[in-house]
Formats: C-alpha cells, structure tokens, sequence
C-alpha cells in the first residue's frame, strides 16, 4: 500500500496506544511520520515506536514535546520539517490526558491542564501546521476525540469538555479551511484495548463489553483505520465530521 | 530594494497570489486589501499571510500583526519594509 506515498505525517501522542497504532497505519502506508511525546513519559516506548516504524521502510521521527506549549510546538514543528524535509500535511491531533474526578471536587489545575493539553495542544498544532497546508493547497487534519464528548461521562468532565470543544473546533476549522482543500474531521474511538483498559478488573471489563453492541474492545487499529481512510484520497468528500469507531456504543 | 519596486512586487503577488482580475498597476497604494477595497473576505487573508511570509521573510503571527500589516497596500509595504529579515 502506498496511498500516503509522498505525505508528510505528524501524529501527537504517537509512542503508543492509540497513536502508534495511527504512526504505524501511515507509516505502512507509505508516508513520512513523526510523532511527538510527552513530558510524562521516559522516552523508552518513543525509542521501541521509532524501531517499529522504521521497520516499515519509512522515514521516522520522534521526538519529546509537550503539546500545550506554544514555543515547544513551534520547535517541535521547525525538527518535523527538517526531519521529514518539509512541513506535514497531514496532522493528527491524538495527544491528550485526563483528571479524573467528580467536578465539585475536581482541582483548577487539573482542569487546566486537559484544556491546555487536549483542546489547547490542537489549537496550537493546527495553528502551526496550517502555514504549510494552506501554501501546498491540501491537508487533512484528523482530531482523536471520544463518546465523552457526546454523551458526557461523569467522573471526566474535564475530558469530556475538551474533547466536546475538539468536536466543535474540528466543524468550526474545517468550514475555515474547506476552500483551500485541507478537510479537518474527528475519529470517536469507543473502548479500545489499550493499557488503561488492561488495567481494569476483569469484571469491569465484563460490564464494558456488554454496554458495546459489537460485543468487544477496539483494537487500536481498528482506530487507525478510520483516521487513514480520512486521510486517504478515498475521503477527499469528507469533512467537519466525526466517525463513531466505537463497536455501534454510539450510534449517532 | 527601493520602495516602488518593492511596492510593485506586493501588488504583483497581490494579483497572481489570490488571482484578482486586475493588472498591478490599477492598484492604488491607499487602497484597503480586505473588504470594499480589493473585495478579498478574512479567509483568503490565510493565504496573503502564507504568501507573504514566504516571498519576503516576515512573520505575521496573529491578527493584531495581521491587522497593522493588511490595513492597506502602503501598509503591508512598509511593514514589509521595515520587518523582512535579510
């Protein structure tokens, strides 16, 4: 496959989960990725993620930075250039945290810092990576959000307000961008099979399978499957909107 | 690069930039950029800005830049003029 052959991608939060299972799909796909991680993380699953990718034949890069910061994001965009030689166009905003807790109780500098790092960190990125789409006349911006977003989530709402104001800049931005052939959609994973979810006890686990109409977890490239489809030139009709890629959980 | 003919460079992108049908030279210095006077709406200003900031080496960060550098043709040249990096 080769349908990303000649495309630059930056996946944020790309060493793993959800978003090296997206690095991973471009990267098969024949495109140039980098992806960036973040501050709370060592480095060593950034490093196994690059070998993994470059297995792929592709040129790799991956490098520490942290999303919410406006001058990390800048130099983070200046390396993806130099790296890959030439600025993405094609961004997928993956990268995000959460502060558990009911909101009464829910701490200002937690709240903080999901905004900045799941609403604000695409804000910045799509900021920076416009330049470069808007100059080529074609982009694709894909936005990671959730079911939170849409049916809320008690215990998260600091993650579900994020990822709702994601939903609303992804339609606001792709009607901004539309005319210079850069489309801007969301991908909702429901339940994936990531670290989180093994962590859960397995009659946790029981009752999230029984809400999903599918039966079961995601893999996480069932995720990356929808974001290369809205990537691809297959999508090229397709924007300001979201897939529900969540086993039927949603059905909106 | 003396002001006239850095003044004829803006209008020549101007024109070729965001394909307005009109030659260069029918472009007054005074002239608004946005809105009655070249009939250019807030969106293609994405595009000046991308093209401005790679012919002539200048950033234009955010609106309040934008808005000082876009107020006029004259505008946009002498901010050219004085900002461009060597």
């Amino acid at each position: 496959m080769s349908q990303l052959a000649g495309h630059r991608v930056l996946v944020t939060g790309g060493s793993r989960g959800i978003g090296r299972a997206i690095a991973l799909a471009c990267a098969g796909a024949g495109a140039a990725v980098a992806f960036n991680w973040s501050r709370d993380e060592d480095g060593s699953e950034a490093e196994e993620t690059v070998a993994v990718l470059r297995a792929t034949g592709s040129t790799v890069h991956g490098v520490q930075a942290d999303v919410s910061d406006a001058e990390a994001v800048s130099r983070l965009f200046g390396s993806v250039r130099e790296a890959l030689g030439g600025a993405p166009d094609v961004l997928v905003n993956n990268a995000a945290v959460t502060h558990d807790g009911l909101l009464m109780m829910l701490p200002e500098t937690g709240w903080r810092r999901v905004l900045d790092v799941d609403l604000t960190g695409a804000y910045l990125c799509s900021r920076n990576a416009l330049r470069g789409m808007i100059a080529g006349r074609w982009g694709r911006i894909v936005n990671v959000v959730s079911p939170a977003a849409f049916f809320g989530k008690e215990g998260a709402s600091a993650y579900a307000a994020a990822k709702g104001g994601l939903v609303a800049l992804t339609k606001s931005l792709a009607r901004e961008v539309a005319r210079y052939r850069i489309t801007v959609n969301a991908v909702s994973p429901g339940f994936v099979d990531t670290r989180l979810i093994r962590e859960l006890a397995e009659a946790e686990r029981s009752e999230l399978e029984r809400q999903i109409p599918l039966g079961r977890l995601a893999d996480p490239d069932e995720i990356a499957a929808a974001v290369l489809f809205l990537v691809s030139p297959a999508a090229s009709y397709l924007t300001g909107t979201t897939l529900h890629v969540d086993g039927g959980l949603t059905m909106l | 690069m003396d002001r006239d003919a850095l003044a004829a460079e803006v209008k020549q992108l101007l024109v070729t930039g965001l394909r307005l049908d009109r030659p260069p030279s029918d472009i007054p210095d005074d002239s608004p950029i946005f809105g009655d006077g070249l009939g250019l709406d807030s969106i293609d200003a994405l595009e000046l800005v991308v093209l401005v900031e790679d012919r002539f080496r200048v950033s234009i960060p955010d609106e309040e830049v934008g808005k000082r550098a876009f107020a006029s043709v004259r505008a946009l040249v002498d901010f050219i003029a004085e900002e461009r990096q060597p």
